[in-house]
């Protein structure tokens, strides 16, 4: 569907290069990483509205490298949601009908209708960009992407400056409006937990290079990358030193040339008492933090430090007390090798 | 003392600055009236020579605001979305007939337009009078105006954000459409104030003209002219009229722009 090769572009300073990315189609695709990283200038590079220096980019196969961002058939929704305050939401949604051609606005009143019920905007038509929420405005932006059937929709930071009932309203009624419409979709976020809800698969850019590409639940379990595995929430990170080469967990091929070890929070056990897990520590509980539906507990053994997320059938153990010895551990297949 | 009584002293201080600036600007119009009488504003309505070179200021100085316009919005643009090496300079350059004084404004343009000047020469060549013609004026008139119009024009485009441009052009306008429905409906008002600035500064431009183009006389020049042969009483009828129909267009222009843009 979206075949991108050997992307190279220059901003300033920032620079892109040699970037390779295949989106199918129907897709919902997210590319996540942190600010700076170029998410919304690989987005407007898709869009034609930052030129490339070299590389190439298909849609649908077909060459549209060099082709202005109005013949591309690509929509985009800003996160600053880009209304055009002088013009009605109704003025808004309907702007790109006026450079369609007629058999394409027959049925824009048909069309119009249906994403007003989709949206839930039908009550809005007459208002004023500046009269709306920030929710309203996500909503009008979406129709006003979506009334032109585009190809492709990119959705910059969607859920940025929204407020935590909102954005998980509006992150439902996004994933159910690509559901229905199918609409091959590509979200800038730095947040992995939105791409975690609302992607099939995931690319992390830092820097203008690609990290990792993938399907969600494997760059979530097995991230490749120290840079990777700390922006999905990977934190106990500590450097492998092989023994011998025969010996250990070196033996397992997944972990060759690799120099870092990863285990998730979540997937570490602890227990005032020995564990059966296949490594075991034991640790000194450094702090404890209570963060409502979970605890964090944060563990030093040798030089390391470790950090474990509990769920509340943990938080009545008596041994979980600052200061107090504890046992913990994982299980070889929790552990994820990765490269600096 | 506490915080409100401080802010109270603030609120003092600023009302009889705003009281002094006030008076300061509306107390010399305003006392030109008293040395005048209606008659005489009268007479002057029908001296022709008078009201010939009040016109003259008008338009003259409508041709160079409109000249302004159609030279300055497309470079204003220019400044306000593109970054490129030397555009502080650009900026500068452009803002330098602001700082100048007129009469060396005035000066330069002379060495330009002389007949001394290649550029001079190639106009007499071919024909066309500049100097001691109403080109002159429009000339000295734009000089001297067009850094507000630019100014005004840049900041009114910087206002519109970009991304508003990006999402008009992926919903299918090309660059020429999105400009004049998102860009320019936008900045309009803005840059109206920025033409009413530039015309203003246009119609009472002196300094520049009486080098360039002594005649045929505009208002300025034939107010001085009056004040310097025949005295006070002789020029302030013809002041008066000029104040009179400069503050109607001025109100009528700033209530077009002050208009609220929504959003």
């Amino acid at each position: 569907m979206i075949e991108i090769k050997g992307l190279s572009l220059r901003l300033g300073k920032f620079k892109m290069e040699k970037l390779d990315l295949t989106i199918e189609a129907r897709e919902f695709f997210a590319i996540i990483g942190p600010t700076g990283s170029g998410k919304t200038v690989l987005l407007e590079s898709i869009a034609g509205l930052k030129p490339i220096e070299e590389g190439s980019i298909q849609i649908k196969g077909q060459e549209v490298t060099l082709l202005p961002p109005e013949q591309r058939h690509i929509s985009i929704c800003y996160q600053d949601r880009a209304l055009f305050p002088h013009m009605k939401v109704k003025e808004n949604i309907c702007y790109g009908l006026r450079f369609k051609s007629k058999s394409d606005q027959k049925n824009a009143v048909e069309k119009l209708n249906d994403l007003a019920v989709l949206l839930k905007i039908g009550n809005l038509m007459d208002r004023y960009p500046v009269n709306l929420s920030g929710g309203e405005k996500q909503r009008v932006a979406l129709a006003r992407a979506l009334i032109v059937n585009p190809d492709v929709l990119l959705l910059d930071e969607p859920f940025t400056a929204l407020d935590a009932t909102i954005k998980d309203t509006i992150e439902l009624e996004l994933k159910k409006l690509h559901q229905v419409l199918q609409t091959t979709t590509i979200m800038v976020t730095h947040d992995f937990r939105e791409a975690y809800h609302l992607a099939s698969r995931v690319a992390v850019i830092k820097d203008g290079t690609m990290m990792q590409v993938g399907p969600v639940a494997e760059i979530f379990e097995q991230p490749s990358s120290i840079f990777v595995a700390n922006f999905v929430g990977m934190k106990n990170i500590i450097p492998i030193s092989f023994l011998t080469e025969s010996k250990t967990a070196a033996n397992v091929d997944s972990f060759r040339k690799k120099d870092f070890l990863g285990v998730r929070p979540e997937k570490i056990q602890v227990s005032n008492s020995p564990l059966g897990t296949d490594f075991m520590m034991n640790g000194t509980i450094l702090r404890i933090k209570n963060a409502g539906i979970y605890r964090q507990v944060d563990i030093s053994y040798l030089q390391y430090q470790f950090q474990v997320i509990l769920t509340p059938n943990y938080y009545d153990d008596p041994a979980l007390l600052e200061g107090s010895k504890i046992y913990f551990g994982f299980d070889l297949a929790d552990i994820c090798p990765l490269e600096q | 003392m506490n915080r409100k009584n401080k802010s109270e002293i603030l609120f003092v201080v600023s009302f009889f600055s705003g009281i002094i600036i006030i008076t300061f600007i509306l107390y010399p119009i305003l006392n030109t009236l008293s040395w005048t009488e209606p008659g005489i504003i009268w007479e002057s309505l029908h001296d022709k020579e008078a009201i010939n070179s009040i016109f003259l200021s008008i338009w003259t100085a409508t041709v160079a605001t409109l000249v302004s316009f159609f030279l300055g919005v497309p470079f204003a643009y220019l400044l306000a979305r593109k970054e490129f090496r030397g555009k502080n300079l650009v900026e500068s350059i452009v803002n330098i007939p602001v700082v100048i004084p007129h009469t060396v404004a005035g000066i330069c343009l002379l060495t330009v337009l002389s007949p001394h000047n290649w550029f001079g020469r190639l106009l007499v060549n071919a024909n066309i009078e500049v100097l001691g013609t109403e080109i002159a004026i429009i000339i000295a008139m734009a000089f001297v105006g067009m850094p507000f119009l630019i100014n005004s024009a840049k900041e009114a485009f910087t206002w519109v954000s970009p991304r508003m441009e990006n999402v008009s052009r992926t919903l299918g306008a090309n660059q020429v459409q999105t400009f004049f429905l998102i860009t320019f409906s936008l900045a309009w008002r803005e840059i109206l104030s920025g033409m009413i600035l530039t015309w203003a500064r246009c119609i009472s431009e002196f300094g520049a003209i009486i080098i360039l183009a002594y005649h045929p006389m505009i208002a300025p020049t034939f107010i001085y002219q009056r004040f310097t042969t025949h005295g006070m009483m002789y020029a302030i009828p013809v002041t008066v009229i000029l104040i009179g129909i400069c503050l109607v267009l001025f109100v009528v222009l700033r209530l077009l722009a002050s208009e609220k843009t929504r959003g």
